[in-house]
């Protein structure tokens, strides 16, 4: 397969951001903050009216993308700036570029789009193909 | 240029965040997670590499209440993640038992136009397996405490 700088990685969609596997992650981060598991905490603090995703989680759907992109890759480097929150029930897409080619490294940027609310999530990454 | 009328950031830099805890990725929890983010764990015994922040995270030497705890930081007032680095130098691997060292790099108290006064939080972490010690990655985590008390 071959790549060029500018072309597009196909998107990763998560249809809807289940609060269910924010339970899971809870679990998996060690870290029982109520705003992802209570939506009534979330409320509380003026947060929102649904229960909001883990930040790792939403890293987590850019490297599927990157990982489906270039399959068999193995991503070297990643840098993530989270701009907003990802809430319950929300589609994600998860899409990127390609901005540089270096024999079997490739430099990608990338966002996290919330449908109907725009980015949340960018950065950059470097895989090894 | 005139001083900010609010006091410094704690200094907090340099505290040690090595952990004593041995984290190993299992196979369960693996797949358990690849599915919960909408993919299939990888057949290669590679495990998904958001590992990276998970075991940082639960194998430091402080949880995220201490760290906020030292940076004398209320959990429950809210850390925000700003971002998060990474470099890998191997995959992580299911299977494989990790541990942690790592240190707090800075606490700088900011006037933010939309947060008021917050400070913000560098750390980092480096993931070694437990067998050899050798380091298989390093990430640099960025949080945002905002301070409340100190709005004008």
């Amino acid at each position: 397969m071959s790549y060029n700088v500018g072309d597009e990685l196909p998107p990763f969609v998560i249809e809807s951001v289940s609060p269910e596997a924010m339970k899971q992650w809870a679990i998996f981060l060690a870290d029982p903050n109520p705003i992802h598991l209570d939506v009534e905490v979330v409320k509380a603090k003026g947060l929102g009216d649904q229960v909001i995703n883990q930040g790792p989680a939403n890293v987590a759907y850019m490297m599927n993308m990157l990982m489906a992109a270039f399959p068999g890759c193995r991503i070297e480097s990643m840098d993530s700036r989270f701009l907003d929150n990802v809430y319950g029930e929300d589609k994600v897409v998860a899409s990127g570029k390609i901005t540089a080619i270096e024999d079997n490294r490739i430099s990608c940027e990338f966002t996290l789009d919330v449908e109907g609310r725009g980015t949340v999530n960018s950065g950059t990454a470097t895989v090894i193909i | 240029m005139s001083e900010p009328d609010f006091p410094p950031a704690p200094a907090v830099a340099g505290t040690s965040l090595d952990g004593t805890k041995i984290f190993t990725i299992t196979a369960d929890e693996n797949a358990a997670l690849c599915r919960s983010t909408g993919v299939e764990p990888a057949s290669d015994g590679s495990a998904h590499p958001i590992y990276y922040y998970i075991a940082t995270q639960v194998a430091m030497g402080k949880t995220v209440a201490g760290v906020c705890e030292t940076c004398e930081f209320d959990v429950d007032d809210g850390p925000m993640m700003g971002s998060s680095g990474v470099k890998f130098s191997e995959p992580l691997m299911v299977g494989q038992s990790y541990k942690v060292t790592g240190e707090i790099l800075s606490l700088v108290r900011k006037q933010s136009r939309k947060l008021g006064v917050m400070d913000v939080l560098t750390y980092r972490l480096r993931l070694h397996k437990e067998a050899d010690g050798s380091c298989i990655l390093e990430t640099d985590n960025v949080w945002v405490l905002p301070r409340k008390e100190l709005a004008a």
